[in-house]
């Protein structure tokens, strides 16, 4: 996934909560050798070399990614889509992805001339959501996960005096804190890595230049809406907010303040 | 996706993403997409011994094969049993689940293969008795922890007259028979290959554990041979139950150094010890030397495992000649080969689709300079042919192998495997094969327990 992970629990044994980390963590490597477009044997990397109408079998895994992905994908209006570099043949329909699956048969099939499948927006969420399972597996209820500290997710708190795992979101006079309780919250921007964000629907470069944060109860959502956000205008935001109440926005006015929205908007 | 405000206002995010809510995601879901190879492939009735974290990696790479039908499933701790019961089911393999082997041997008729994925010192005891009952056999390597286990499972595949593939999948990778039979032998481009190194560095891990609640019962791991739950989670770590790092990790590798130069060797030197762990048996870091005598010279071959460090790059094998070095590893990155300047010009065999130019990192052409571009005017002086430009030393050249592993990276030998069962291809790694190997490698135990140089009589590596 080319980042770190780190995984906080409390109220357990530290050796036991070592040995599940330390399963969690086998998962991932398990899943990165599925998912990364950057190791050639993973089935991303496979479908990304299919001739067009080609199909491979995935893993139960890449089609539960990819399906969460297809969803948001629909539901962002194409603000994320991690198969948007895809090379398309002139005579696919515009409104037709560049690939299909079927669920039942664990099967992908290639609908563009090359595809260019990337889930990098969306995979460090889903293996976040993966290593929760384990957890979960594990007795765990009382942890705080995160992928290369832009995307939390947190597992419940068993401390009665909090309300949560607290994170935080904005800068400056801005910098406010939220409490994650069995929800997640992710942030792009491009502080990091510099304008790396492109507007899938156009191909231009994202106009937003500011931070901004999604809440969400999976971190796979979180992070793809992240991704959404720093493209999405903030009526587009706030009409996706109010029709997902677990749906929180938060983005970086120009002059620093944060505007917030649904599920992170005051009283919420 | 200017029409799908309906699509967006499902209740999407409201189930925890689960599969089922976005079955309706269309227009990119499909359904009963026709399987053509499938439906056509032979099929061949497969049982799984071992559902541990290699197993599912088998059954996850089996199920990627047309005509594999998984029909059971055996494993002593429920918790793996189940989990790879689920992950068959998903793709609609009824496999019956067994707690013990011989049940689901008696039980399960129909079956033509057995895949053995179990800790190494009962490898031979699942692949012995699946043999003599008539199956072929797909068992992970080690071979087995002691040689006579080894043995015994090629004398069973030979008297059962039956198939004893072992888990040594880099021979049927394809970047590695390319690189054996294209570059070291046809175009030997490697020149006479001199010497080896090989190594797998692995950082400082956590020894398994288990969920609360999803312990075994001593009485019944006793019964299944196993002391306690701690030797059950972390058994290759452990004398009665395996062969150590050099067997887990070096045997793979180690392999390759026969494969690779056609030979077994004829003396061995090593030096380890359990340095760091307080918890194991096996030594946890080892440094090997080998003394190969080939048709070509004497080839001398050095290895090392460290389970401490992550230090010098993972793992890889690099055989290195007069003439070139390949330096290769199933993971692509780790592959590389560089040219002796003595060498002749290796551009011929980019014609030939042996080897190719690296567009990119190491060996990459050197980013043109703005002084450099063509219609920049030079400085006068002499010209360029008869002026030695005085650098550093320069580097060997580097060359990709042309070859992508488009599978799982067990895929091959398996579908190599069940090749040779429908329709008699050679196996990559019969147990004969295999045999030497082991012989191999659990001599490098013997050897750090003696602390001297042993040797190897050609009949050692024989059944």
């Amino acid at each position: 996934m080319a980042t770190f992970f780190e995984i906080a629990i409390a109220s357990h044994p530290e050796a036991y909560g070592r040995q599940a980390a330390a399963a969690a963590f086998r998962e991932l490597d398990r899943l990165e050798g599925e998912l990364s477009r950057f190791i050639d044997s993973s089935y991303i990397a496979r479908a990304n070399r299919l001739a067009c109408g080609e199909s491979i079998t995935v893993s139960p895994d890449v089609m539960e990614c990819l399906l969460i992905a297809a969803d948001l994908t629909l539901a962002t209006h194409r603000a994320f889509d991690p198969a948007y570099a895809s090379e398309r043949p002139a005579d696919l329909d515009p409104e037709l992805p560049p690939f299909t699956l079927d669920p039942g048969a664990f099967l992908l099939t290639s609908r563009a001339l090359r595809l260019h499948l990337d889930l990098g927006a969306v995979g460090k969420g889903y293996a976040l959501d993966c290593l929760a399972a384990v957890l979960g597996e594990w007795g765990i209820t009382d942890a705080c996960l995160n992928a290369g500290g832009s995307s939390v997710l947190a597992l419940g708190s068993d401390l009665p005096e909090l309300t949560g795992w607290p994170v935080g979101l904005g800068a400056g006079d801005a910098y406010r804190t939220h409490a994650l309780h069995g929800n997640s919250l992710s942030g792009s921007g491009i502080a990091v890595q510099g304008a790396h964000l492109v507007d899938p629907r156009t191909g231009e470069a994202a106009p937003r230049t500011q931070g901004v944060w999604a809440l969400a109860p999976t971190a796979a959502q979180a992070d793809a809406l992240s991704t959404a956000f720093f493209i999405l205008s903030p009526a587009e935001i706030a009409d996706l907010c109010a029709q997902h109440p677990a749906i929180g926005a938060a983005l970086t006015r120009d002059d620093g303040q944060l505007e917030l929205f649904g599920a992170l908007a005051p009283g919420a | 996706m200017a029409e799908s405000p309906p699509l967006s206002r499902r209740d999407f995010l409201s189930t925890g993403a689960k599969l089922g809510a976005v079955i309706a995601a269309a227009p990119y879901v499909t359904r009963g997409a026709e399987v053509g190879a499938a439906a056509k492939a032979d099929t061949v009735n497969v049982a799984l011994i071992g559902c541990g974290e290699e197993g599912r990696i088998l059954a996850n790479a089996a199920l990627n094969i047309p005509g594999v039908r998984f029909q059971a499933v055996c494993d002593i701790w429920p918790y793996n049993l189940t989990r790879t019961e689920r992950l068959l089911k998903k793709f609609n393999h009824a496999a019956q689940p067994f707690e013990d082997y011989q049940e689901m041997l008696a039980t399960v008729k129909d079956l033509d293969a057995v895949i053995v994925a179990t800790p190494d010192f009962m490898h031979h005891v699942h692949t012995n008795a699946a043999l003599k009952l008539g199956k072929h056999v797909y068992c992970e390597k080690l071979m087995s922890n002691t040689v006579e286990g080894a043995r015994s499972m090629v004398v069973a595949a030979r008297e059962a007259k039956k198939l004893l593939q072992i888990g040594h999948q880099r021979r049927s990778n394809p970047r590695y028979q390319h690189a054996r039979d294209k570059i070291v032998r046809e175009g030997r481009l490697l020149g006479r290959i001199t010497n080896i190194t090989g190594q797998w560095h692995r950082a400082v891990t956590e020894d398994f554990g288990f969920p609360n609640g999803q312990g075994i019962p001593e009485a019944k791991l006793n019964k299944y041979g196993y002391a306690n739950m701690h030797e059950f989670r972390n058994w290759r770590w452990f004398k009665k139950y395996a062969g150590g790092p050099v067997s887990d990790l070096g045997a793979h590798q180690i392999d390759i150094y026969n494969w690779m130069l056609d030979a077994n060797p004829r003396m061995c030197i090593a030096s380890g010890g359990v340095d760091y762990y307080k918890s194991h048996e096996w030594y946890d870091n080892a440094f090997i030397i080998y003394e190969y005598a080939t048709k070509d010279g004497v080839v001398r071959a050095q290895y090392q495992v460290l389970t401490t460090t992550s230090a010098g790059g993972g793992y890889s094998e690099y055989f290195m000649g007069d003439e070139g070095a390949l330096k290769i590893s199933e993971n692509p990155k780790f592959t590389k080969l560089y040219r002796e300047a003595r060498a002749p010009e290796w551009e011929p065999f980019v014609a030939k689709g042996f080897i190719a130019k690296p567009d990119t990192g190491e060996g990459a052409p050197a980013p043109v300079k703005p002084w450099e571009k063509p219609g920049v005017k030079k400085l006068g002086g002499p010209s360029k042919a008869a002026t030695v430009d005085v650098r550093e030393t320069a580097q060997l050249s580097a060359w990709d192998i042309p070859v992508t592993l488009d599978k799982a990276i067990h895929q091959p030998h398996l579908e190599n495997f069940f090749d040779a069962v429908r329709k008699g291809t050679p196996l990559n790694c019969p147990g004969e094969q295999a045999f030497a190997s082991a012989v191999t490698v659990l001599k490098v135990n013997e050897a750090i327990a003696a602390q001297k140089m042993l040797t190897f009589s050609p009949s050692d590596f024989v059944v």
